[in-house]
């Protein structure tokens, strides 16, 4: 699992993930806004989605469920996700 | 960073939003194993599916297996066969649980009065001697009849070599019954001597495609990248072929690295048990196929690849909303 578990560290780390599973070339990780509408602005779509999800899951020992996929459209809700459910399971 | 908004302006980006998060999960049935024609060229019976598994015969293991397939996620059901009509109680189960689109040859009228929205296309080989080549009688004076105005059909126009420079009579013929038109490729599974695709003709068709959707904008569903995909195969500098599909059955799907694909996509055969590789014919060289549903697929699912300058993107929006016309996700 990740070290930081703060919800700043959370967004950083889950940023990381999205540049490297999608192969963003023009955008770091200090440079990726956590409010950009991942569907409507970035263009991801239900598979990245999944992929990504499958990352998540694996580094944070986490359970993501296709259905919340929907509400996951920007970096600071998918890491605010991820900080609700570690609530809830630690 | 290149994002929606840097590409499109606020028109484009309203037509993208619209159908962004349409969130499509389609799967395929063959409905029934059975026909009313027999048409060369089709791969259900040239690829020997009819056989490959027995019809379920109960109507309550109908309904128990769409129940599953909801459950599963599909949101989308397409019934092809066999001729899906001729077990009206079988496409109804699918029309009173999921949005349904039923392919037919448009011999049997659906009634309206039972199927009221339920989305029609209506096979479509050619002009009236091809049809009699291809498919033993001219099925487009019944069709027709049958179909005149319905605003939940479209005809799904098969193109053949042998049509090259005579699709405009057709299309006119399909607007003057009130119906509209998608348009597609055979693939000529059997061989039929003067149908198979010779080097130059895509390119007249791909012209020809483009000049009947200019000249028939309300009557035909389609877009120009769509045609040049199609036609030539190729996309933003790729081949399709097996690597590329996005139309395999998931739990047959065994390629790595894996494409972008239809996720959850399967094709069920009529036992409700057998699943069949793809969207078309098993024994089809997928590096010829025509499959129009798997080329547009193709363009869809492969989104971020269109993300790169703004005509690239306009043309990946024109084809989904040609697929979302197509299904009446969005209005014509």
């Amino acid at each position: 699992m990740p070290a930081s578990k703060d919800i700043k560290g959370i967004i950083r780390h889950v940023a990381e993930i999205i540049i490297e599973e999608l192969k963003l070339e023009d955008v770091t990780v200090d440079t990726f806004s956590p409010e950009l509408d991942l569907i409507d602005e970035l263009g991801i779509d239900s598979m990245d989605l999944a992929t990504i999800a499958l990352v998540l899951q694996d580094e944070y020992k986490i359970v993501i469920d296709e259905d919340d996929y929907p509400q996951l459209k920007t970096v600071r809700l998918i890491a605010e996700y991820i900080e609700g459910k570690l609530s809830t399971e630690s | 960073m290149i994002t929606i908004s840097t590409l499109l302006d606020k028109e484009w980006h309203e037509r993208y939003k619209r159908i962004a998060n349409l969130n499509i999960r389609s799967s395929i049935y063959d409905v029934t194993n059975r026909c009313n024609l027999r048409c060369q060229g089709c791969f259900f019976f040239s690829s020997g599916e009819h056989e490959v598994a027995s019809e379920e015969m109960d109507i309550k293991k109908w309904e128990n297996f769409i129940d599953r397939e909801k459950a599963r996620g599909v949101n989308l059901a397409i019934l092809i066969g066999g001729e899906p009509t001729l077990c009206l109680d079988r496409v109804e189960a699918f029309y009173q649980r999921l949005p349904t689109y039923c392919a037919t040859n448009g011999l049997i009228k659906v009634d309206r009065a039972r199927f009221p929205g339920m989305m029609v296309g209506i096979s479509l080989w050619g002009g009236g001697e091809d049809e009699k080549i291809l498919r033993g009688r001219d099925t487009f004076a019944i069709s027709s009849a049958n179909y005149a105005g319905d605003p939940y059909t479209y005809y799904l126009y098969t193109i053949t070599p042998k049509q090259l420079g005579n699709i405009d009579a057709i299309i006119r013929k399909i607007a003057d019954v009130g119906l509209k038109v998608h348009l597609q490729l055979l693939s000529n599974d059997e061989g039929v001597d003067g149908f198979s695709w010779k080097e130059g003709e895509l390119a007249d068709l791909r012209h020809e495609m483009d000049e009947v959707l200019d000249k028939y904008p309300q009557t035909v569903i389609s877009s120009k990248y769509y045609h040049e995909i199609i036609t030539s195969g190729q996309m933003l500098g790729r081949k399709f072929g097996w690597r590329e599909c996005p139309s395999v059955t998931e739990a047959l799907d065994t390629r790595s690295p894996q494409p972008k694909r239809l996720i959850h996509f399967a094709r069920w055969a009529s036992d409700l048990k057998t699943v069949h590789r793809c969207c078309t014919s098993a024994t089809r060289d997928c590096s010829t196929c025509k499959d129009g549903a798997a080329h547009m697929s193709w363009i869809m699912v492969n989104k971020r690849a269109h993300i790169r300058t703004t005509r690239d993107l306009q043309n990946w929006i024109e084809v989904y909303e040609m697929f979302a016309k197509l299904y009446r996700l969005i209005p014509w």
